[in-house]
Order: C-alpha cells, then sequence, then structure tokens
C-alpha cells in the first residue's frame, strides 16, 4: 500500500515537472516557427536574387546551416559571445540562445522548401497577372503565394513535425524544457517511466499537429 | 467607314530581337486599324510567338517602335529602343488583353474571380460593377452557369473562353491571342473560334497566331506570314491563303 502510494506520487511529481518543461517546450516551438518561416522566405529570396553577391551568401548560409549540427549551432550561439567577444550575457540568455539558434537552423530549410514551392509556379502565372496589370506585390501575394503555400506545405508540416521533436535539443543549454526534466527526473528516479511519459507527450503534441496541418491542406484542396 | 473607325490601334515598326546569339525579329512592321482581325501564320520559331510577347509587354525588343492604342510603349533612339516609364507601361496594359496558349488561368481563383479580380483591384471597379461586367461576359462566353466552380473543373475550351473573357473585362482596345486553340482537341477548338469569330463580328480589334488556317481565312482581314524572324507576306486573308505569291508562303500553305 505504501508501495503503490509511493509510486503514485512520483508520478504525479513527474508529470507536473514535464508539464512545466512541457510550456517551455511550446514556447521554443512556437517561437521558433514565428521566426523561421518570415527569416527562411527572406533567405528564400535572397538564395533567388539576381544579385551574385547576395544568392551566394544565402547559399552559403543553407549549405552551413544544413550541414551542421543543430546542437553544434546551439552551444556555439550560447558559448560564441562569451569566448569570441567576452561578454557574459546572463542566464535569460540560454533560452535566446535557442531561439536564435532554432531559427536560424530552421530558416535554412524553410528557405529552401520555399524556393522549390516558388520555382514551380509557371511563367505563365506570372505572366497572366502582369498583361492583367496586377503589380508586382499584388501578383506575388495574390496570384503567387496562396499557390506556393498549398505546394509546400507537406514539405513545411514535415519540418513542424520534426521541430516538436528537435525542442529536445534544447537540452544542451539545460533549458528547462520537456526533456530536460524528463532525464532529470530519469536519473533521480532510476527509471525509465519519465522518457515514456515526454514520449507520449512528443506525440500527442505531433498527433494534435498531424490533425491541423490535415485540415489546412484539406481546405485548400477545392483546386489542383 | 469614318475616320473614327480607321485609327490606328497598333503600330509596329521595323522592331528587332534577339535571344543571346539568335535574333528571332528582324525588322517586323505591323500595323492595325481599329475593328480589324490580323491573323499571324507561320512555321514553329518564324518569331510569331515572340512578336506577340513583345508587343504585350512580356518581351522587350532590342530596338524599334511599338504604339499601342496611342501610347508610346518605346521609341527608337539610335538603333536601340527606350521604353516609357512603369506608369505609362501599366497604363497601356490596360489598353490590351492577351489570351494564351495554355491559359493560364489563376487556379485559386473561381472563374469569377478569375474575371473580377482586375477590374477590382487594378481597374479600381466595385464588386458589383465587376460581377455584372462578369455576369454579361460570361452570358457571352455560353458559361454563365460555371460562375463559381474553379478552372480545374472546366474542360480546356471552357477554361480558354474563360480567359477570353478575362481578356475582355477590362474593356481593351485590341486583343491579341497567341495560338488559342493549339492545346485544345478539335472538338473543343471550334467552341473558342466560335467565340471569337462572333467577337470579330462585333469588330473587337485583334491580332491572332493560329495555326488554323480555315479559320484565318474566314476571320481574318488580313494575314501576316512570318518566318525566319521576318514577314514573307501579306495581304487580305482570303487572298493570301487561295493565292500567295512568295514561294515560302505557297510552301508553307501546301502543307495544310
Amino acid at each position: 500500500m505504501e508501495g503503490t502510494n509511493q509510486a503514485i506520487q512520483t508520478m504525479v511529481a513527474t508529470l507536473r515537472q514535464l508539464t512545466q518543461g512541457f510550456g517551455l517546450s511550446l514556447a521554443i516551438f512556437g517561437l521558433t516557427l514565428l521566426f523561421s518561416i518570415p527569416l527562411g522566405l527572406l533567405i528564400c529570396k535572397g538564395r533567388m536574387s539576381k544579385i551574385t553577391v547576395v544568392s551566394l551568401l544565402c547559399r552559403l548560409y543553407i549549405s552551413v546551416l544544413r550541414g551542421t549540427p543543430l546542437m553544434l549551432q546551439l552551444l556555439l550561439v550560447y558559448f560564441g559571445p562569451y569566448y569570441v567577444f567576452r561578454v557574459s550575457l546572463g542566464n535569460d540568455y540560454r533560452f535566446i540562445a535557442t531561439i536564435i539558434a532554432f531559427s536560424l537552423n530552421y530558416a535554412a530549410y524553410f528557405a529552401e522548401i520555399f524556393r522549390g514551392g516558388i520555382q514551380s509556379m509557371s511563367k505563365g502565372q506570372y505572366e497572366a497577372a502582369t498583361v492583367l496589370g496586377f503589380s508586382k506585390a499584388q501578383t506575388y501575394f495574390k496570384i503567387i503565394l496562396p499557390q506556393v503555400i498549398k505546394r509546400v506545405l507537406p514539405s513545411v508540416s514535415n519540418e513542424i513535425i520534426t521541430l516538436v521533436k528537435d525542442t529536445s535539443l534544447a537540452q544542451v543549454l539545460s533549458v528547462a524544457e520537456m526533456f530536460t526534466r524528463a532525464s532529470a527526473a530519469a536519473s533521480k528516479q532510476v527509471s525509465v517511466m519519465p522518457f515514456i511519459v515526454a514520449g507520449l507527450f512528443y506525440y500527442l503534441m505531433n498527433l494534435l499537429i498531424e490533425f491541423i496541418l490535415n485540415r489546412v491542406e484539406k481546405s485548400m484542396s477545392y483546386y489542383s | 467607314m469614318s475616320d473614327v473607325n480607321n485609327d490606328i490601334v497598333l503600330e509596329i515598326k521595323d522592331i528587332h530581337k534577339s535571344f543571346d546569339k539568335l535574333e528571332v525579329l528582324q525588322g517586323i512592321d505591323i500595323t492595325v486599324e481599329r475593328g480589324e482581325v490580323v491573323a499571324v501564320i507561320g512555321p514553329s520559331g518564324g518569331g510569331k510567338s515572340t512578336l506577340l510577347r513583345c508587343a504585350t509587354t512580356l518581351e522587350k525588343v532590342d530596338s524599334g517602335k511599338i504604339v499601342i492604342g496611342g501610347d508610346v510603349l518605346c521609341d527608337d533612339v539610335d538603333g536601340h529602343s527606350v521604353y516609357c516609364d512603369k506608369k505609362l507601361e501599366r497604363e497601356i496594359r490596360s489598353k490590351f488583353g492577351l489570351v494564351f496558349q495554355n491559359f493560364n488561368l489563376f487556379p485559386h481563383f473561381s472563374v469569377r474571380r478569375n474575371i473580377t479580380e482586375a477590374l477590382i483591384h487594378v481597374h479600381k471597379k466595385s464588386k458589383e460593377e465587376a460581377d455584372a461586367i462578369c455576369d454579361g461576359l460570361l452570358k457571352k462566353m455560353d458559361l454563365e452557369a460555371k460562375a463559381d466552380e474553379y478552372p480545374c473543373n472546366l474542360s480546356g475550351g471552357q477554361q480558354q473562353r474563360v480567359s477570353i473573357a478575362r481578356a475582355l473585362a477590362t474593356n481593351p482596345e485590341i486583343i491579341f491571342f497567341d495560338e488559342p486553340t493549339s492545346a485544345l482537341d478539335p472538338e473543343l477548338t471550334k467552341g473558342v473560334l466560335t467565340v471569337i469569330k462572333e467577337l470579330a463580328q462585333e469588330k473587337m480589334t485583334m491580332v491572332i497566331v493560329t495555326h488554323e488556317m480555315s479559320f484565318a481565312r474566314d476571320v481574318a482581314d488580313r494575314i501576316v506570314f512570318m518566318d525566319g524572324g521576318v514577314i514573307v507576306e501579306e495581304g487580305p486573308a482570303y487572298e493570301l491563303v487561295t493565292n500567295p505569291k512568295q514561294e515560302r508562303t505557297k510552301a508553307f500553305l501546301a502543307g495544310y
């Protein structure tokens, strides 16, 4: 009886800890999307720029950010300012560094996805819009972008789902997100249970995301 | 005909256009009067489409002059074309319509929105005005029931008629057709040609690049035969088709 009680208490404590951590995981997830998608669009634009220097710089950016581990990028963004400039940015910087590194990294992937979508648009769509007198901005926002969004949605969904799981990498900066807490709880309890609960959290989160993205995809299926 | 009917809608003077080293247009002159229907025929690669693309601002000419509806799109200065400013260029774009070979409808817009979007957002018409114009055109195109459909649910012929309606919506002074039936099977071609024929009867000014020889003969006032980047021969439609003077024209027409 005593043992069961204790087990339940441990379980409740674990759940509470993980739930608290989950809030932070959600914050990393949400803020990364918020920053990386516009940044990705910008880099995509730069990558397709006719100005060679801009285009090359964006290619280099994409190549490096995609070609090195996100974990390494997290460490560099966090420790970089200290080792390079000898400045200490305080404890809050852990979280900020996490958001910066995630956003920079995901922007590189989004940029390439957007580029694929934009380049898959036929020249005729631009030409029809031009001849009808639409301005460049109107053409982009009314004609091109809505179609590109539909085309890139499956790939973007992939990235979004990966991002949910990648938030666990923030552990490397000791950000108290869910995975960090799960690890701590697991070693304290000498049990694998916290990991399983964490896994369940990630999975349920992604299940929800999948559901939402499917709905969005369906809402755009009125044309092909 | 009165003088008003005789004014010039399109004037193209000695235009040249090269892609890399290939000179696709080697000095083309065409004048189209109001109410006139001009068919441009000739073998593939002869420069027909490039001519149309230059006249519709989709390509820039290297030298020569283009005047549309009285506005100078570009003028020749010392052997090089100088284009008008962007503002005038946009104004000129509202003076002509272009119908593409593969329609280029906006797939994410309904038929109605394909037709009204430019009216509302470029020509600043109210939604009601735009809808009224759209309804009238769809009736004319025999597509009244399709206003709320999306292009993917229409046949090729219907899509092309929508794109003609879209080009007509802004009440242009001239409409260019770039092989409007080349992407359609013969059955669907008929409907599109009928629509163009009706426009010709209404004295719509049109320039039509086409491979439909009998259509060109029956509908156009004048035919221009292009090959190798030059106009080889031009003349009244019926005469050019039935009694061509140049050897190259004869050889080309013999293939039909």
